[in-house]
């Protein structure tokens, strides 16, 4: 078995109209690898090239240049795809099946035969959280979220092995992303890969371990969550310094401030944090907060987008 | 059933379902059973040792003689009306059919399946072309025992001008698939398949229209259309002579016609197969 998932080579796409001849690149020369069995989640603001990009993992879109490697098969073999479960952001799915009728067809078009289907269909509706009602109600009747929970269990019909996910959580109240969060993680328990497109940082913060953000078109950065939103320095936070104290600790300090009442000190390294720790503590005061500074996944993608 | 065809076959039934799900061709259906109806129930044909005593419409008595050459006059009246009117609302409603599979967020689905692209699309085309089909046979078997039973006449010449109303469907469904796969518009489509529809009866007057061109290359453009596009207008002859029991003079059209079909739809495989969505 291969080592990653997805593999790109300098995958690019550009997108030409013959009148009135233009060109826009966008998917510029990015290469990326995803581990089998990680949790990797796609950033980017809209227009950035993230669909095009999903689309050529695909073979819905042929890159103009590179390649894109599933599972070791290029993705334009359609054998390719046979482990990838796929759930698309605008999906249409065909509003004159039932909720069971979709996921049978799905299912045949992964090569699934009719006793399997059969045994996987009631399974995979219980796990999305559809009830018995929904099974044989047209799609044309589904709310926003029902469609999400039926187009999530038609990515898992096939038991795939990589799932590439579109918005999963889109228009799904809070309960529903809950239940979703939990069939992921089990997923990922099981090995599956997923591949997660998604606005919302929060949730690829508490779900994804890597990510990769793309900004017109290229690769602005790539790492684990844990790397990219760790900070440069320590932070300690104290009460009850006396005045000799706290001059002493903002002179060691990198930054330091005040507030309600509590003395904000930021070192730039974790033998400095150590050492003022020991004073503050030798001093009788009392240690609100002691450790390493982080950012947010949002504050991690607002500075790259914004080239900060 | 072998797995490489259970995408296929799967593809074929989506086809059905969203055809069913559409009216229109329950309306087609509708018609049908209607005719049938008429041909059961308010057409009297009394045939007395074989020749013709009375005919019966409405309840009125119709003044004829010939048992053979009605039967053959009304066969080729509703094979006329299939091949004309039922051919037009059958490309009305292929058209979306077609054209709905290459809705974004619909197409991207599909083509993320370990399914070719060539599948995809010919899954569609034969489904299509099975729902029209069925349809087809429907009015003309139908008709076909209902004409047996009440003469006895059972001449095969009506039945197979079924085959040619579904082989001509055949090609201008190809002609939908390639404006579908280019445009992905139902309106492009229909407009484009009728225009083939109205042009093509009009070129096979060639003879008539070249003594009225004065230019040769004005009667070579003319005679290059002809040869090249479907001979509609032709083929309807041909399924008129062979419910009549005629001769046919000339093949040509119908192979023609089905070369025509067969670039059409390798035009439209291999637009498919390189496009990007």
């Amino acid at each position: 078995m291969p080592d990653y998932a997805i593999e790109t080579e300098n995958l690019t796409k550009v997108f030409r109209t013959r009148w009135p001849r233009r060109e826009l690149t966008a998917v510029d020369n990015i290469s990326l690898r995803v581990p089998c069995g990680s949790t990797y989640g796609l950033l980017g603001p809209n227009g950035a090239g993230k669909t095009t990009f999903v689309k050529m993992l695909l073979s819905a879109a042929h890159p103009t240049a590179g390649r894109a490697v599933v599972f070791g098969r290029d993705s334009r073999d359609p054998a390719a795809r046979a482990p990838i479960g796929y759930l698309p952001e605008n999906h249409r799915f065909p509003t004159y099946l039932t909720g069971w009728g979709m996921l049978d067809f799905y299912g045949a078009l992964s090569g699934m035969n009719a006793p399997d289907r059969k045994r996987r269909i009631p399974e995979l509706l219980h796990q999305v959280g559809l009830d018995e009602r929904a099974h044989h109600l047209r799609l044309g009747k589904y709310s926003k979220g029902m469609l999400q929970r039926v187009g999530l269990a038609q990515a898992l019909m096939h038991a795939p092995k990589l799932l590439v996910l579109d918005e999963p959580s889109d228009g799904v109240d809070p309960v529903g992303r809950r239940q979703i969060r939990d069939v992921l993680h089990a997923l990922e328990q099981k090995g599956v890969t997923i591949f997660l497109n998604s606005h919302l940082l929060a949730e690829v913060e508490l779900f994804c371990r890597e990510v990769a953000i793309i900004q017109k078109g290229k690769l602005a950065l790539s790492g684990t969550v844990l790397e990219l939103t760790s900070g440069s320095g320590y932070r300690l936070e104290i009460a009850g310094a006396s005045e000799s104290l706290e001059t002493e600790l903002r002179g060691r300090a990198r930054t330091a401030g005040s507030q309600n009442g509590f003395l904000q000190l930021l070192f730039a390294t974790r033998a400095d944090a150590n050492e003022a720790l020991d004073l503050a503590r030798g001093n009788n005061c009392e240690v609100e907060t002691f450790g390493r500074t982080r950012s947010t996944l949002e504050e991690v993608f607002m500075k790259t987008v914004e080239g900060e | 059933m072998k797995s490489a065809l259970i995408p296929f076959a799967a593809l074929v039934r989506d086809t059905f379902s969203e055809a069913f799900a559409r009216r229109i061709f329950w309306g087609f259906a509708g018609c049908s059973t209607m005719l049938l109806a008429f041909l059961v129930f308010i057409m009297r044909i009394d045939v007395v040792a074989g020749a013709l005593a009375t005919i019966t419409i409405f309840g009125r008595a119709m003044p004829t003689t010939d048992v053979e050459g009605l039967v053959h006059q009304t066969q080729s009246v509703i094979a006329m009306a299939m091949y004309f009117f039922g051919m037009a609302l059958s490309v009305f409603a292929s058209a979306g059919l077609v054209a709905a599979v290459f809705e974004p967020g619909r197409i991207e689905l599909l083509l993320s399946k370990p399914v070719s692209r060539t599948e995809i699309l010919m899954g569609r085309y034969v489904g299509n072309l099975l729902v029209v089909a069925a349809n087809v046979v429907y009015l003309t078997a139908g008709s076909w025992i209902i004409f047996g039973i009440k003469t006895g006449m059972w001449g095969v010449g009506y039945l197979l001008s079924s085959l040619f109303t579904i082989f001509i469907f055949a090609v201008l469904l190809a002609v939908i698939v390639l404006v579908g796969v280019l445009w992905e518009s139902a309106a492009v489509a229909i407009m484009i398949t009728f225009g083939i529809m109205i042009v093509t009866p009009i070129l096979a007057q060639k003879d008539s229209l070249e003594r009225l061109l004065s230019s040769e290359w004005s009667r070579d453009l003319l005679r290059t259309l002809y040869y090249v596009l479907p001979k509609t207008s032709d083929i309807s002859v041909i399924i008129r002579h062979l419910i009549l029991t005629e001769p046919v003079d000339s093949w040509m059209p119908v192979w023609s016609t089905a070369l025509f079909g067969l670039v059409v739809l390798g035009a439209g495989i291999l637009h498919f197969r390189r496009r990007s969505f």
